[in-house]
C-alpha cells in the first residue's frame, strides 16, 4: 500500500514538476520571440507570471503552433525521454542559423544526486524565483544579442531518446548548430525532479565579416 | 598499458583525491568519471567553451566532476600530451557530431577509453534530434504590408452578405395557371400583392396579412396579366377574351373595362395614365385610361404573342419582347421599333430596365435561349451577356446592391443573383419546385416574391438593406403616403 502511494505521490510530484518546466518553456518561447522581434510587439499583451510582467501573444495561430508544441514536450518530459529544447532563429530566405536557444532538461536522478552537487528541497517559492531570474536574463539578453536585421523565423527541435514516441508532426533534423558561435549561459532552475539549463549561442562578428 | 600514460593518469589521481592510486583504483575513478560524463557529454563539451564567456559565473552549479578540474587544467595546458596518449586518433573521428576539443575527455589507457567512449557514443547516438515540422505561423509584419497594398476594393468583395436561401414566407397560391405566357403578380407601392389565380384576382396584403379578392361578373374566362397603377389605388387586369379591367382596389369595384383586342392580353404595364399592353396576336396597344375612347396607340411589329412589357423609369421608352424571339425598343410616341433585336433564340418574356442607368436593358430569353442580354438603347449596342442555363422567366433590378435577380424555370427552377456590371454569381437560391413563373419586387425594394407552378407563393428577404430601415423607421412618421420605408411582412 504504501508502495504505491509513494508511487502515486512521486508520479503527481513528476506531473506537477513537469507543468512546471512546460510552462516555463511557454512563457520562454515567448518571451524570446517578442525580446527578439520575431513577431512584432504589437502582437504580444503582458500577463502577470513568476511576480514579473511577461509578455505572450495573442497571436492565435502562434498560440496553437506552441500548444501543439508543448503538448508534446510535456509528454516526452512526462516519460523522461527529453533532454533539450532548442528554439533555433533564423533567416528565412536563406536558412542560416543567427540565434540558438538551448534548454537542457535533465531528470533528477535518485540515485546519482550525490554526484551532482548540493541539491535541496525546493519550495515553490525557490522555484518560482529561479524561473523569474531566467526570464529576466531573456529580457536582459537583447544587451549583448546582436540584432536581428533581416526576416526571422524560428524552428523548434528537440533532443530526444531514440525509444521516444514521435508523432507525425516532428521530423528528425540536424542539430542546426550555429558556425563560430559565442554562447553564454544563463541562469537554471530545478524543480523535484527536473532541472533545466538555457543556454544562447549566436554569431558574433556579424558585420566584421569580410565576406559579408 | 603505454609507458606515456603514468603522467596523465597521475594528473587525473591528483584530481580525483590527491594521493597516487592503484591502476585498478584509477580505473574505476575513470569508470565514475565516464558514467557523470555518460549522462552530460554533449553539454560538457559546450561547458568547457562557456567559461571563457560566463556572464553569470557564479550562480552556475558546479556539478561535482573529477574531470572538470582536469579540464581546466588542460585549458592551461597545451594539447600535445594528450594528443600522445590518445591511441589512434581514428577511434576520435568515428564518433559524429563531436567537436574538436573532446580528445581532453580521454586521457586514460587506451582500451577503456575506447570502450567508455564508445559507450558515451553510444548513449548520444541513442539520441534523436527532432525538429518539429509545422512552420510557425508567419511574422505579422508581413501581413500588414501585403494588407496596405491590397486595392482598397478588395474590403467590399469579402463582406460577405447574407443572402436568405429561404423565403420568408410561402403562401398558397391554388390554381394558379401554369403559363409562362401570362404576367399574374404584381406588387403595388402600398404594399399589396396582386395574384391572378385562374379566374379571380387575390389581394394580399403584406402589412396585414389578410387577403381579399376582386369578384368578378363574368367568370368565364381567366386572368392574363395584372398590373397596379403608379399610386397603387388601381389594378389593371388583362383577361383572356381582350378585356382590360380597371379596378379600384380599395371599394373592390370595377371602374372601367377597355374592350378591343382580339385575343388575350398577357401583358399590362401602365406609364401615369396610359395602360400598354400586349396581345396575342401581337399587337401592342396604348389606352389613355382617363378618356372614354381609351385606345390612343397601337404598335405593330411583333409576329406573334407579346407577353413582355416594361416601360423605363422615365417613360418614355417600352420594351417589348415576344414570341417571336425579337425585343423591340419603342418611343413613346412612335408606332415603329427604334431599335429591334433579334439575338434571342426563345421566347422573350424577361425584360427589365436598369434603374440606376436608364438606358441599359435587361432581356431574358426562353427554355432554348436561356441568356440574359444586355442593351445600351442609346448606343444599340449589346453590352454584356449571360448564359443562365435555365429558360429566363423574369428579371428583377436591385438599385441598393447593384444586382440582378433573374428567376428561371427549366430546368433548374431557381433564383440567381447577378452582381452587375461584373456578372459575378452572388447567389444562386433554388427557389421552387417547378419553374417559376412570375416574380415582383416589394416598394422598398428588400423583399421578391415568386409565384411558381407549384402553387405556391413565396416571399424573399434577398436584397434587406438594414440601413435603409433603420432610416425609413425613424422618417416613418412623416411618410403616411408612400410606404418605402421598412416593409413589414405579416
Amino acid at each position: 500500500m504504501s508502495f504505491e502511494t509513494k508511487n502515486i505521490r512521486e508520479n503527481i510530484s513528476l506531473k506537477g514538476s513537469t507543468k512546471i518546466v512546460v510552462e516555463f518553456f511557454e512563457f520562454a518561447l515567448n518571451s524570446i520571440l517578442f525580446q527578439r522581434a520575431i513577431y512584432p510587439p504589437e502582437d504580444f499583451k503582458m500577463v502577470k507570471k513568476y511576480g514579473l510582467n511577461v509578455l505572450v501573444t495573442i497571436d492565435d495561430s502562434l498560440k496553437s503552433y506552441l500548444k501543439k508544441l508543448l503538448t508534446q514536450v510535456e509528454v516526452w518530459i512526462n516519460a523522461g525521454k527529453i533532454s533539450k529544447l532548442i528554439l533555433a532563429i533564423m533567416n528565412v530566405e536563406t536558412r542560416e542559423i543567427l540565434e540558438r536557444w538551448q534548454f537542457d532538461i535533465q531528470i533528477i536522478d535518485e540515485e546519482n544526486k550525490e554526484n551532482k552537487g548540493p541539491y535541496k528541497q525546493r519550495t515553490d517559492q525557490e522555484i518560482k524565483n529561479e524561473i523569474q531570474a531566467i526570464i529576466r536574463q531573456i529580457t536582459a539578453s537583447v544587451t549583448f544579442l546582436p540584432v536581428l536585421e533581416d526576416e526571422c523565423t524560428f524552428n523548434i527541435l528537440a533532443f530526444t531518446d531514440k525509444d521516444a514516441e514521435v508523432p507525425a508532426e516532428w521530423d528528425d533534423s540536424d542539430p542546426l548548430i550555429i558556425q563560430n558561435p559565442e554562447y553564454v549561459r544563463l541562469r537554471s532552475f530545478s524543480t523535484k525532479n527536473h532541472k533545466v539549463d538555457a543556454i544562447v549561442s549566436y554569431r558574433l562578428g556579424f558585420y566584421d565579416d569580410p565576406k559579408r | 598499458m603505454k609507458l606515456t600514460s603514468p603522467p596523465s593518469r597521475a594528473k587525473s589521481a591528483k584530481s580525483v583525491g590527491g594521493s597516487p592510486k592503484t591502476p585498478i583504483a584509477s580505473q574505476s575513478d575513470l569508470f565514475k568519471i565516464f558514467k557523470s560524463c555518460k549522462k552530460k557529454s554533449p553539454k560538457s563539451i559546450i561547458k568547457k567553451e562557456i567559461l571563457k564567456l560566463d556572464v553569470i559565473a557564479n550562480d552556475w552549479i558546479c556539478p561535482a566532476t573529477p574531470s572538470k578540474g582536469k579540464k581546466n587544467k588542460f585549458q592551461c595546458d597545451r594539447f600535445i600530451p594528450v594528443r600522445e596518449t590518445m591511441g589512434e586518433p581514428s577511434e576520435q573521428l568515428r564518433i559524429p557530431q563531436r567537436e574538436s576539443g573532446k580528445e581532453q575527455y580521454l586521457n586514460s589507457n587506451e582500451l577503456e577509453y575506447q570502450e567508455k567512449l564508445a559507450e558515451a557514443c553510444g548513449v548520444s547516438l541513442e539520441k534523436r534530434i527532432l525538429a518539429f515540422n509545422l512552420q510557425p505561423p508567419s511574422s505579422q509584419k508581413d501581413d500588414l504590408r501585403q494588407l496596405y497594398n491590397q486595392p482598397m476594393k478588395l474590403s467590399t468583395i469579402q463582406f460577405k452578405r447574407r443572402i436568405l436561401t429561404s423565403p420568408e414566407r410561402v403562401l398558397d397560391a391554388p390554381g394558379l395557371l401554369d403559363d409562362y405566357y401570362l404576367n399574374l403578380l404584381d406588387w403595388s407601392i402600398k404594399n399589396m400583392v396582386a395574384i391572378g389565380l385562374d379566374q379571380c384576382v387575390y389581394i394580399w396584403n403584406a402589412d396585414t396579412g389578410g387577403v381579399t379578392s376582386l369578384e368578378r361578373t363574368n367568370p368565364s374566362d381567366y386572368i392574363a396579366s395584372l398590373s397596379w397603377s403608379y399610386n397603387g389605388d388601381y389594378l389593371a387586369v388583362g383577361t383572356s377574351d381582350g378585356d382590360i379591367q380597371i379596378w379600384d382596389v380599395l371599394k373592390e369595384q370595377k371602374i372601367r373595362s377597355m374592350l378591343g383586342h382580339t385575343a388575350r392580353v398577357g401583358v399590362i404595364t401602365w406609364n401615369k395614365h396610359i395602360i400598354s399592353s400586349g396581345c396575342k396576336d401581337g399587337n401592342i396597344w396604348h389606352h389613355d385610361t382617363r378618356v372614354a375612347q381609351h385606345k390612343v396607340a397601337e404598335l405593330i411589329d411583333h409576329t406573334s404573342e407579346v407577353y413582355g412589357l416594361k416601360w423605363n423609369s422615365n417613360g418614355d421608352q417600352l420594351a417589348s419582347g415576344g414570341n417571336d424571339n425579337r425585343v423591340n425598343i419603342w418611343d413613346a410616341r412612335a408606332s415603329t421599333p427604334r431599335l429591334t433585336k433579334n439575338n434571342h433564340v426563345a421566347a422573350v418574356k424577361a425584360l427589365a430596365w436598369c434603374p440606376w442607368q436608364s438606358h441599359i436593358l435587361a432581356s431574358g430569353g426562353g427554355s432554348y435561349d436561356r441568356h440574359i442580354h444586355f442593351w445600351n438603347v442609346s448606343s444599340d449596342a449589346r453590352v454584356k451577356s449571360i448564359d443562365t442555363g435555365s429558360q429566363v422567366t423574369s428579371i428583377i433590378w436591385s438599385k441598393d446592391f447593384k444586382e440582378l435577380l433573374s428567376t428561371h424555370g427549366f430546368p433548374n427552377h431557381n433564383m440567381t443573383i447577378w452582381s452587375y456590371p461584373t456578372l459575378n454569381k452572388t447567389a444562386d437560391i433554388p427557389a421552387h419546385e417547378s419553374r417559376i413563373l412570375h416574380s415582383t419586387i416589394s416598394p422598398d425594394n428588400q423583399v421578391v416574391a415568386t409565384a411558381a407552378s407549384d402553387e405556391n407563393l413565396k416571399i424573399w428577404r434577398v436584397f434587406q438593406n438594414a440601413r435603409k430601415n433603420e432610416k425609413s423607421k425613424n422618417s416613418d412618421k412623416e411618410n403616411t403616403g408612400s410606404v418605402f420605408g421598412g416593409c413589414t411582412i405579416r
